[in-house]
């Protein structure tokens, strides 16, 4: 359903003079596939998922990305959504002045819009949103702040997946969802993400950690360095990585 | 030496509607309309604008929800020229006597040509009232308007106004409010600007105990300018001023607050906060801001702040991966930053319908 093939991409920068970040990315994720990309601090993570998900400020310099069948590249952000793409930031973004649901209920809606599809009428959504809140733990009070404004980390991470859980998306990126998350709390996430979990849907998951791994079981384990996938295998291979860490492909770097 | 002024003819037809023996002609002829080396009107060329506009009589159409109480002639002229112009050249004034629990409705509606006209409202002694005021003009139309605003001791004024966009135009409304003692005025502005807009409001503060909270939010598209201009004077001890304006211009647009606080040497123990902010859409908008504080007593508590913003991309991006398409996502943001002084607003049902006004502006910002 994801298909990745030898993606490069740049940074813009002020001087004209951007950064090559990914250098070759290749990778496939067929529907109902877990995939976890592991690999060290500033190889390009979070920038695949930003360079899959449209944001701006990254120049694609060659290969190409696709989602069912479509050609990522020349889709809007939101024509992404619309299609399926869900990014769990890493670092989720604080909007002031707009309440949680109100805003969920928009970007549903807006997505539905896209799709030729019907909007969610105002009592189904309400009712969907208490059982996903309800499965996350998330209080009513926090539904009804604006979007992450004052949640503690762990609660940004909770709130992505809760999104996710309402706007049922068909392929999902997790960037570090893990990290913030205390251990009760990363399996409640865990459990959410799992629900989603099904045939038609696909997953990508961008971790250091073996413990969501250990939730998630994925199917197909990546290692990034330098820019690149340099290593794919099975979940063993998050065992060796939990034990060796990343010298043996710090040559690949540069 | 002064050169004479080439008077345009605007100026020319005003001169002429005035009588004879009007001191007003000679100030018009020598000084012309106000303009931008006149340093109150340095962002705001009156004068230039209307310059260009047809200078044939307008109609005023007013939409009110109750007639006026008397028509008077004026006792006392004003000083500002913009109000002695309206009281010269409009009808005799309109006057509405409040009752308490009282909402005045008092929408305006410009034609194209020119109009003037000066309202009374009276707020007596102890009475809770509401004044909901609406502006548009026309193509080609040019308005100034005055209200006198009396708010006796102990009386209470909700005063909202919505200045509806009106390109082509220019529009003149300037409030000569006074707050007596113990009086309370929460006056709310949204404005969405005209080919040159200016609300101008002057307030003679009272203080022992009284309370002016004066709001505004502003949401300029392309080619649309507003100025909103005040100058709140605290003349006696204990008198509280709160201050909140926020506003966005769109390319091409231009925003200006000017927002001045003087306080007499009387006002001791004044309470006095001035905020404006201005977020700029794009880098051809413009948004001007010249806050003030003068203050001559020495036991008193006065702030004033200003700055000036752009959406955050973050929030934009974050926004559309979720499925909001951009133009969507700009609203909201827009709509949260501009909120708060409309948020103020008392009265539920007048701060919904500008919250969704507001929204509605945004939504269709080019
Ligand atoms: N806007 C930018 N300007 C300059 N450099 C950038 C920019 N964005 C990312 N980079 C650089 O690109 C590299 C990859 O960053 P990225 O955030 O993708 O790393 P990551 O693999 O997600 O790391 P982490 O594990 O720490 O989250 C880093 O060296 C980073 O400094
Ligand atoms: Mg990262």
């Amino acid at each position: 359903m994801l298909v990745i093939e030898n993606l490069q991409a740049r940074v813009d920068a002020e001087d004209g003079d951007g950064r090559q970040i990914l250098k070759g990315v290749s990778l496939k994720v067929p529907a109902g596939e877990v995939h976890a990309i592991m690999g060290p601090n500033g190889c390009g993570k979070s920038t695949l998922s930003y360079v899959l998900s449209g944001r701006d400020g990254y120049e694609i310099t060659g290969g190409s990305m696709s989602f069912d069948g479509q050609d990522l590249a020349e889709m809007e952000p939101e024509e992404r959504a619309a299609a399926g793409v869900f990014l769990s930031f890493q670092y989720p973004v604080e909007i002031p002045g707009v309440p949680t649901l109100t805003f969920i209920k928009e970007a549903l809606n807006a997505q539905k819009r896209l799709r030729g599809e019907d909007e969610v009428p105002a009592p189904a959504f309400m009712k969907l949103a208490r059982e996903a809140a309800a499965q996350l733990g998330i209080s009513n009070d926090m539904l009804k702040r604006p979007v992450n404004v004052g949640f503690s980390g762990g609660e940004k991470k909770r709130m992505e997946i809760f999104q996710a859980l309402m706007l049922q998306p068909k392929f999902l990126i997790l960037d570090e969802t893990d990290s913030g998350l205390d251990i009760d709390a990363l399996k409640v996430v865990a459990e959410g993400v799992n629900a989603l979990r099904n045939e038609e849907r696909g997953m990508l998951v961008i971790t250091h950690y073996q413990r969501l791994l250990d939730y998630l079981k994925p199917d197909v384990v990546h290692v990034m360095a330098a820019g690149r996938i340099q290593e794919t295998g099975g979940p063993e291979l998050a065992h060796k990585l939990e034990k060796e860490g990343y010298d043996k492909y710090a040559g690949e770097a540069a | 030496m002064t050169v004479a002024l080439k008077l345009t003819d605007m100026e020319t037809a005003l001169i002429d509607q005035l009588p004879q023996d009007a001191p007003l002609r000679a100030v018009l002829s020598e000084h012309g309309l106000p303009h931008r080396r006149v340093e109150e009107w340095k962002w705001t060329d009156l004068r230039t604008v209307v310059g260009k506009l047809p200078a044939e009589p307008g109609v005023l159409t007013f939409t009110i929800s109750r007639e006026p109480d008397a028509w008077a002639e004026q006792d006392e002229e004003p000083s500002l020229l913009m109000p002695r112009l309206a009281s010269a050249l409009g009808e005799d004034i309109q006057v509405y006597t409040l009752e308490d629990g009282e909402r005045l409705e008092l929408g305006l509606e410009a034609s194209s040509g020119v109009s003037n006209q000066q309202v009374l409202v009276l707020v007596p002694e102890g009475v809770k009232a509401e004044l909901v005021e609406s502006y548009a003009v026309e193509p080609d139309g040019f308005a100034n308007l005055t209200l006198v605003i009396v708010v006796m001791p102990g009386a209470e004024l909700d005063r909202v106004i919505e200045q509806h966009a009106s390109p082509d135009a220019a529009l003149v409304v300037t409030s000569l409010i006074d707050l007596a003692p113990g009086a309370k005025l929460n006056q709310t502005t949204l404005g969405f600007g005209a080919k040159l807009a200016r609300l101008e409001t002057h307030v003679s503060h009272a203080g022992e105990g009284a309370e002016l909270q004066l709001d505004g939010a502003y949401v300029l598209d392309e080619g649309l300018h507003l100025d909103q201009t005040s100058l709140v004077r605290h003349e006696g001890p204990n008198g509280v001023t709160k201050e909140l304006f926020k506003g966005a211009a769109a390319r091409g647009a231009k925003g200006v607050f000017q927002g001045k606080i003087h306080v007499e040497q009387a006002a001791q123990k004044t309470d006095a906060q001035m905020q404006h902010r201005g977020l700029l859409l794009d880098d051809k908008a413009e948004i001007d801001a010249k806050p003030e504080l003068e203050i001559y007593a020495d036991d008193v508590v006065c702030a004033h702040g200003n700055a000036f913003g752009a959406l955050d991309e973050d929030a934009l991006f974050y926004m559309r991966q979720r499925g909001l398409p951009e133009s969507k996502a700009r609203a909201l943001l827009t709509q949260s930053f501009l909120a708060e002084p409309i948020e103020r607003i008392r009265d539920e049902d007048d701060r919904e319908r500008l919250l969704a006004r507001l929204m509605v502006g945004l939504e269709a910002l080019s």
